[in-house]
């Protein structure tokens, strides 16, 4: 058929006695020729399924199930599935940022220096409420920083009041700490278990140290307290939004 | 190449029905196309813009309408909506009459619904585009806008339902499996998604979860069915050969249907949502590969040996590109799904790589091979040019790869620099930076294939056709044996004429 129009030789049926011309001619206006030269379609072959797809397919659900068996308990709420939480920052697997506010690269150290003070204070600072006293809540905390770091440095005898409460023990001294130290563990406890918001500098720790060198040994009582170190400690006041390397604690330079 | 095609020959009363039905649907069927094909064309430009933008925040920065948050939003839904669901519903409507054997009745309703469905992507879009956007993943057109969608679907589609209903004739074809079920489940899709985002007042974190589980369910439950449907009408259509495996056509149609509906909530892995929920949407995505198994393997047997009409038939070879894709989704899907690659990618590019691959990847194939078939048959009229369709296809599938291959591995790396936390934002920025320039260029080289493909079916439309007896094959001169079937009498008769 295609051949004949390269040829130009064009067979011509309406020529031809057995051809109706004016059938051939509406059908030819109704129907047109995609439609004529379509196939039908067949019924569906009836192959059987190869075991083939079968092993590929059960492949597949060993890989579906590997991946729902990752989601462990399925019914529980759990608000911090592992890998979608950050680590804590004071944890020791976490390198954490090296550049950071001040107020919480001293919190970080403090954190690991109060875990001698929690024995007695308690990991949350609550104390025992009978023979420790708390350091969440307490004036003696979030007051005069002279006079905790006299009570951290020479420790504590005799009764003292604390939210509203008196306790009668005896505390021990915890120098030596480095000026460092002493700043961080401070920082910590007054925010930490406190909302005091401000930082006790490394400069205003060592001042602290030199008033407990020249200080006679022994633990402090609350009325030394109250009689020589009622103030805020000297030294410049720093902004506990500095930004900070975590290592040197000196200010980062402005990136 | 058509020695065992030519064993049934149509009679006059099936060629005369093919006919009556082809004439009653011209108009809404080339409404559909034409319009899906210029939604098309804007998507494309919009996701080009929003592309560009990614990495260049500087261009078109002093327009307001086209800052990001508008333009990738307006490109998406204009992809899903515009585009994806018009040319869904021109392929379901003229299948499944063709299937039933009954010409269209309702032709006016229909086309009314359709102008109802474009009206209603037009104003969304431009209420997008004005600020106007809900701000909810492929909801974004603004909420008043949904029931005027849904109502228009009910009077397109519901009309191929009744011709299913009152055909007699027994059997169901495969085909009408998917493209009934296709019907059903879209607006139980739409619905439950627009009900607990927009009208039910639960809880915000369960109404995102429903939000990311609607845009796989629309994906994996009527955009998958409509492509398999057009694929397992086509293909022995045009080869004449008749379908590989029924057991395995069931088994791939009853995967789909169990699988489909649990996936799309691992968006929201880590979220505070009984663990179930992103897990077993995981577990479904991952499995998507199963029907993906039996519809390749289906119809890839079905053209063994037959190689040479998936090259020369236009419909043939774009509806095997994405049968292809459509496994190409389904490993995909598994490799995100895994538990490592979903907590990296939760924030990252990958997601927009795995939507593309299936819009315009799978379906978008698909839908372009059903569209070849069917306009020469309702215009009368052959494809004008070879070469606009082979560039059609050949910068679509490169230029969707790229943009896949771009937003996937691109995502990958973003993922990565976003979990080292201590780092800033911007680092995780540039590691995707080239791969975003990729998509933009990949998108630019689309753009110019789908103009090509605009151009010449709105030449059609226009009935500007090719006033011949030869299909328009890809590779081989016009004159050649078709593949579509056997030419018949009725070429003789015309060659005579003209």
């Amino acid at each position: 058929m295609a051949k004949s129009q390269h040829t130009n030789k064009i067979d011509r049926p309406d020529l031809e006695d057995s051809t109706n011309v004016v059938e051939k001619h509406e059908k030819l206006l109704e129907i047109s020729a995609s439609q004529a030269r379509e196939n039908q379609i067949s019924e569906t072959g009836m192959e059987p399924v190869s075991l083939w797809v079968f092993l590929a397919s059960a492949i597949v659900l060993l890989i579906g199930g590997g991946v729902l068996g990752a989601g462990g308990k399925l019914f529980s709420y759990n608000p911090h599935p592992e890998g979608y939480t950050r680590p804590d920052f004071a944890s020791d697997a976490d390198t954490g940022p090296t550049i950071g506010p001040i107020v919480e690269a001293l919190a970080k150290r403090g954190k690991n220096i109060y875990a001698k003070c929690s024995g007695c204070h308690g990991s949350t600072g609550s104390g025992d409420g009978n023979q420790y006293p708390p350091l969440a809540g307490s004036e003696w905390v979030t007051g005069n920083t002279a006079r905790l770091a006299q009570i951290i440095l020479n420790g504590l005898s005799g009764p003292i009041d604390v939210a509203g409460k008196t306790y009668n023990g005896n505390m021990p001294a915890q120098a030596p700490l480095t000026a460092a130290e002493l700043a961080a563990v401070m920082t910590y406890i007054r925010n930490e278990f406190n909302d005091v918001g401000d930082v006790v500098s490394v400069e205003q720790a060592a001042g602290a140290i030199k008033v407990y060198e020249s200080r006679p040994q022994g633990a402090i009582t609350v009325k030394e307290l109250d009689a020589d170190h009622d103030q805020m400690l000297e030294g410049e006041v720093v902004d506990p939004s500095t930004s900070v390397n975590f290592e040197t604690l000196q200010p980062a330079a402005a990136e | 190449m058509t020695s065992e095609s030519n064993t049934r020959t149509p009679d006059q009363n099936d060629l005369k029905l093919r006919a009556s039905i082809d004439r009653s649907l011209r108009q809404p069927v080339m409404f559909f196309f034409a319009s899906g094909a210029v939604w098309l064309a804007v998507a494309i430009i919009l996701g080009f813009i929003a592309s560009y933008k990614s990495h260049s925040s500087d261009f078109l920065s002093g327009i307001e309408f086209l800052t990001y948050g508008r333009a990738y939003p307006a490109h998406i839904n204009l992809l899903f909506y515009g585009w994806g669901c018009q040319a869904a519903f021109g392929l379901i409507v003229w299948l499944l009459a063709r299937l039933s054997r009954s010409e269209c009745r309702a032709t006016g309703i229909i086309l009314t619904a359709g102008h109802l469905w474009n009206f209603g992507v037009m104003a969304g879009t431009l209420g997008i585009l004005c600020g106007f956007g809900s701000g909810k993943p492929l909801m974004e057109f603004p909420p008043a806008i949904w029931p005027v969608l849904l109502l228009s679907y009910v009077f397109i589609t519901v009309w191929s339902f009744i011709q299913v209903r009152c055909s007699y004739g027994g059997k169901t074809y495969v085909g009408q499996w998917y493209l009934l079920a296709a019907v059903f489940w879209f607006p139980w899709v739409y619905l439950t998604g627009h009900l607990f985002v927009f009208v039910f007042n639960g809880h915000p974190v369960m109404a995102a979860g429903i939000n990311a589980w609607y845009k796989y369910a629309l994906i994996l439950l009527f955009f998958t069915p409509v492509a398999l449907g057009t694929a397992y009408y086509l293909v022995p259509k045009i080869t004449g050969r008749p379908i590989y495996s029924y057991s395995l056509a069931l088994y791939g149609f009853w995967a789909l249907a169990v699988i489909g509906p649990w996936a799309g909530m691992q968006k929201l892995a880590g979220a505070p949502l009984p663990q179930f929920m992103p897990y077993v949407g995981a577990t479904a995505t991952s499995l998507i590969l199963i029907p993906g198994i039996a519809v390749g393997v289906n119809l890839l047997m079905t053209l063994r040996g037959h190689q040479a009409h998936v090259v020369a038939s236009p419909s043939l070879r774009f509806t095997i590109a994405g049968v292809v894709g459509f496994l190409l989704l389904g490993f995909t899907g598994m490799f995100l799904s895994t538990p490592a690659a979903l907590k990296m990618t939760q924030f990252a590019l990958t997601g927009y790589g795995f939507e593309i691959l299936a819009v315009c990847g799978f379906f978008s194939m698909c839908a372009f091979g059903g569209i070849y078939f069917i306009v020469p048959r309702i215009t009368r009229r052959e494809w004008l040019s070879r070469r606009f369709i082979g560039w059609h296809f050949w910068l679509t599938t490169y230029g969707v790869l790229t943009v896949v291959v771009c937003s996937i591995m691109g995502g990958l790396f973003q993922g990565a620099a976003q979990e080292a936390y201590s780092s800033s934002w911007s680092d995780a920025a540039s590691r995707s930076y080239a791969y975003n320039v990729g998509t933009t260029v990949a998108w630019g080289f689309i753009a110019v294939g789908s103009f090509f493909f605009l151009i010449h079916l709105l030449l059609m439309w226009a009935r500007l056709g090719r006033r011949s007896q030869h299909p328009t094959l890809l590779g081989g001169s016009h004159s050649e044996q078709s593949p579509h079937g056997p030419d018949h009498e009725v070429e003789e008769l015309q060659t005579v004429e003209a």
